[in-house]
């Protein structure tokens, strides 16, 4: 075999006395790609940062780290040295394109200032560049180039970030979680677009990302990092399948375990928690001479004791505002709610105090659904003092927490003090002690990191079989809504456009729009 | 484009009832300071009981409030103020010496105060040096604590009367140092906290990755972050000029609106008072105005 394009030993990072990359080795050979996986806060993105030799102030590079560049070193330490590589012989992708682009540029100028880089002077031979480039990255139409990054959709943004890296033909290509911000549907596409433009320059790349799926459909290489240290190498189809480090087997197995799939049982003839017909929600006009704008058509659905049903759909589909209609939060604009005793009507569209606390919403950052100021124990307080049993609270608080699987120690600590998964758990604990009928759970796991996504969804489903209550379940991950739903309704644009029982995702008569999210899943390496 | 038109049309008729509103104030305000014209001329002069009608009579302070408010007003919009009731001279004359002067002091000032500040706070936020941010934060507590008459007097004590360097009446050189440092401490604060944000958000980032040179990321992808701040700056430190103009004339003596309003409210002189305070504020309207439309010109996201 040849000399590895790109040879890394020994990589050490630290910001004062945390180290918090400890020495990294690896290669990566041209034509090659190798995916950086781990979960957040694993240092990944760091290890890309600093191969470009842009790490943050005050984080500085260890004693006795090389980095060989095509056969040279790389001079980590000069600012000057680098730029020479960075643009012409290395490309970088990251995440969330809309805050990666220039908010003030057009995104022709900005893929032309990448371009001037590489000695395309004359303009006339630039904006010739910067249209083979938006087709090759699959935006044929030219007039692209003239518009202002928010002017264009979250995947043209990632596109014209490909075209901006891809402008210098670079050896290698830095990719650092390029489709985390995108939707599922979407970043499939540029998943595939990333291994078409692969394959077809020769690019080596590096391929940081925390989704081991992804990982799997576009790696030859596998590099699993925990804690700054890369834990595990070897090739995608060893390491998705036989992985050796404890670590690399739990976060194998995690994801293994959400496509198992539990029973669901079927429950005939339970009560119904609340039924929607014809529900269509409005937000309201903006400025003088606006119009309402309609989130929600007409909309039939229904939700059973003790049965989950899974909103799915891509972001801005209407599921977030579907499920506030149907529980009250939201006044219909036609139609009704039938909640629990309670019809709601766009004349009568609130449910009383009481039936209030029979609702429960988990929304998904819980870091933001918690007062940073108050600690865990006065947070579970609150909704037993608002229906006037203060006086029991230490004893049901603890109980709450054991029940979501928390130390009652914790009960001391403020949010920012838990971990993630953690503070999910305290927002479930606080929305039990409220005894709900029903159960909202908005994008629930979608901030969490893999190995703990499951542990919260299994919680979720012990505590819906105990206690009994309805739950909706709004995701756009079509693995995470049907390991936990029983039936899925799939939105798109404002509509219900598809619904069936989990059991028959797989069926011929599916709608187009579940079978996009279907094969936005990329086929599993094991 | 409609709704583009309505949004200009709305937006100058705000403009419009701003301006008005600021004349009605003027005008009542001048009339509720105890005394007027005629009271200071006896004050200096001695005059009897009934020279005093007459010279009301004559200046037409005898009528009603309101009939001599639609006198003026009327006047103003046509661009006449009336004549000076110490001067005998017409108003407009007297604010056509004067404005040019003005103008020039606080545009210098200004130029000057954005030059500074944008060049420290860039310095600062792009190279890191705790030296350059020290400086920004030195600029900014001087311009606060420090009033500008207070540095004034100092100044003028060290460089026209210890050294000899500069004349103490009518050098503008001076003012328009210590007026542009003050806005340059009010301006280059803010500005370079933004900017040092902006050095480690993703699109600079991504600027340095396609390996730009420091200039160009400055210039292209830094800077502009920082504008809508900048301009939103700019605008009071335009509004503080009106009263630093102020007392930058009246300390070394220049000729301008300043002066010239100082005396006017001295003499209770209602028509230089009632112009010079409307010209101003229309003038500071406007500036608002234009900040705006700068700031939309500049900012692709908020045009529509």
């Amino acid at each position: 075999m040849t000399a590895p394009l790109l040879q890394v030993r020994n990589l050490t990072v630290r910001a004062g006395e945390t180290e918090i990359l400890r020495g990294l080795s690896f290669d990566l050979h041209a034509g090659r790609t190798l995916a950086l996986i781990g979960e957040s806060g694993s240092g990944k993105s760091m290890t890309g940062l600093s191969l470009l030799g842009l790490l943050p102030r005050g984080v500085a590079y260890g004693d006795g780290c090389a980095i060989s560049f095509d056969g040279a070193p790389l001079p980590l330490r000069d600012e000057r040295g680098m730029r020479a590589f960075r643009g012409r012989r290395i490309g970088v992708v990251f995440q969330d394109p809309m805050a990666c682009l220039n908010p003030f540029m057009r995104v022709g100028t900005q893929i032309g200032e990448a371009l001037r880089r590489t000695g395309v002077r004359s303009a006339a031979a630039r904006r010739r560049h910067i249209a083979d480039l938006l087709c090759e990255v699959e935006l044929p139409d030219p007039a692209i180039s003239a518009r202002y990054p928010h002017e264009i959709s979250g995947g043209q943004q990632q596109r014209v970030m490909i075209a901006m890296a891809l402008a210098c033909a670079p050896d290698l290509l830095i990719a650092d979680e390029p489709t985390s911000a995108l939707d599922g549907t979407i970043a499939a596409e540029i998943v595939r677009l990333l291994a078409t433009l692969q394959s077809r320059h020769g690019t080596a790349m590096l391929f940081i990302t925390h989704d081991l799926s992804v990982a799997g459909a576009l790696a030859h290489d596998i590099a699993v990092m925990n804690h700054g240290e890369i834990v595990e190498t070897g090739s995608a189809e060893t390491v998705l399948s036989r992985p050796e480090h404890p670590y690399s087997r739990r976060l194998v197995e995690a994801r293994k375990a959400l496509v198992g799939m539990p029973g669901h049982p079927t429950v005939r003839g339970a009560a119904c928690r609340a039924v929607a017909r014809d529900l269509s929600v409005d937000y309201p006009a903006k400025g003088l001479f606006g119009r309402p704008v309609r989130a929600v058509h007409e909309a039939d659905l229904v939700l059973h004791e003790g049965r989950t049903l899974g909103i799915l759909g891509q972001s801005g589909s209407g599921k977030s505002t579907l499920a506030a209609a149907l529980c009250g939060l939201r006044a219909p604009a036609t139609g009704s709610v039938r909640l629990l005793d309670e019809t709601l009507t766009p004349s009568e569209p609130r449910l009383s105090r009481a039936q209030r606390r029979s609702v429960q919403f988990v929304f998904q950052n819980p870091y933001g659904a918690l007062n940073p100021r108050l600690t865990v124990r006065r947070l579970l307080e609150e909704p037993l003092a608002l229906a006037g049993a203060g006086g029991e609270a230490p004893a049901k608080i603890e109980a709450a927490l054991e029940e979501v699987g928390l130390e009652p120690a914790l009960a001391a600590r403020y949010p920012h003090q838990l971990s993630g998964g953690q503070r999910q758990r305290v927002c479930i604990a606080r929305a039990l002690l409220c005894d709900p009928k029903i159960l909202v759970c908005d994008e629930v796991v979608s901030a969490l990191d893999m190995t703990v996504q499951l542990q919260i969804l299994q919680l979720l489903k012990r505590l819906q079989a105990e206690h009994g209550f309805a739950m909706a379940f709004i995701g756009h991950d079509i693995e995470v809504v049907r390991w936990i739903a029983d039936e899925i309704v799939v939105m798109h644009a404002g509509r219900l456009v598809d619904r069936f029982e989990v059991a028959d995702l797989q069926a011929p008569q599916r709608h187009q729009q579940t079978r996009l999210l279907l094969s936005s899943v990329p086929p599993r390496a094991a | 484009m409609g709704a583009r038109l309505a949004g200009t049309g709305l937006g100058v008729a705000r403009l419009l009832f701003q301006a008005a509103g600021i004349v009605v104030l003027v005008f009542f305000l001048c009339r509720v300071v105890p005394g007027d014209a005629v009271d200071r001329m006896t004050l200096e002069g001695g005059l009897t009981l009934a020279q005093e009608a007459a010279l009301r009579a004559e200046m037409g302070l005898d009528r009603s409030l309101p009939v001599q408010f639609v006198d003026w007003a009327g006047g103003a919009l046509h661009g006449d103020f009336g004549t000076s009731l110490r001067y005998h001279r017409p108003v407009s004359d007297m604010l056509a010496t004067a404005l040019p002067s003005t103008l020039k002091l606080a545009g210098f000032s200004f130029l000057v105060g954005i030059g500074l500040a944008i060049g420290l706070a860039v310095a600062a936020a792009m190279s890191g040096s705790r030296w350059l941010a020290g400086l920004v934060n030195f600029v900014n507590v001087w311009s606060i604590a420090l009033p500008t008459f207070c540095v004034g007097v100092i100044a003028i004590l060290i460089f026209s009367i210890w050294l000899g360097w500069l004349p103490v009446i009518g050098g503008l050189l001076m003012p328009v140092l210590i007026l542009g440092m003050d806005n340059a401490g009010q301006i280059g604060k803010p500005l370079f906290e933004e900017l040092r944000e902006a050095t480690t958000s993703a699109h600079v980032r991504t600027a340095h990755a396609k390996g730009l040179g420091p200039v160009r990321v400055a210039l292209f992808h830094l800077l502009p972050t920082a504008l809508p701040v900048a301009l939103a700056m700019s605008g009071l430190v335009l509004a503080g000029l009106v009263a630093g103009t102020l007392t930058m004339e009246i300390l070394f003596g220049l000729p301008g609106l300043g002066s010239l309003m100082l005396n006017a409210i001295h003499g209770r002189d209602y028509p230089v008072v009632q112009a010079a305070i409307t010209v101003a504020a229309v003038g500071l309207v406007l500036i608002n105005a234009l900040m705006d439309i700068v700031h939309r010109a500049v900012d692709p996201r908020l045009s529509r």
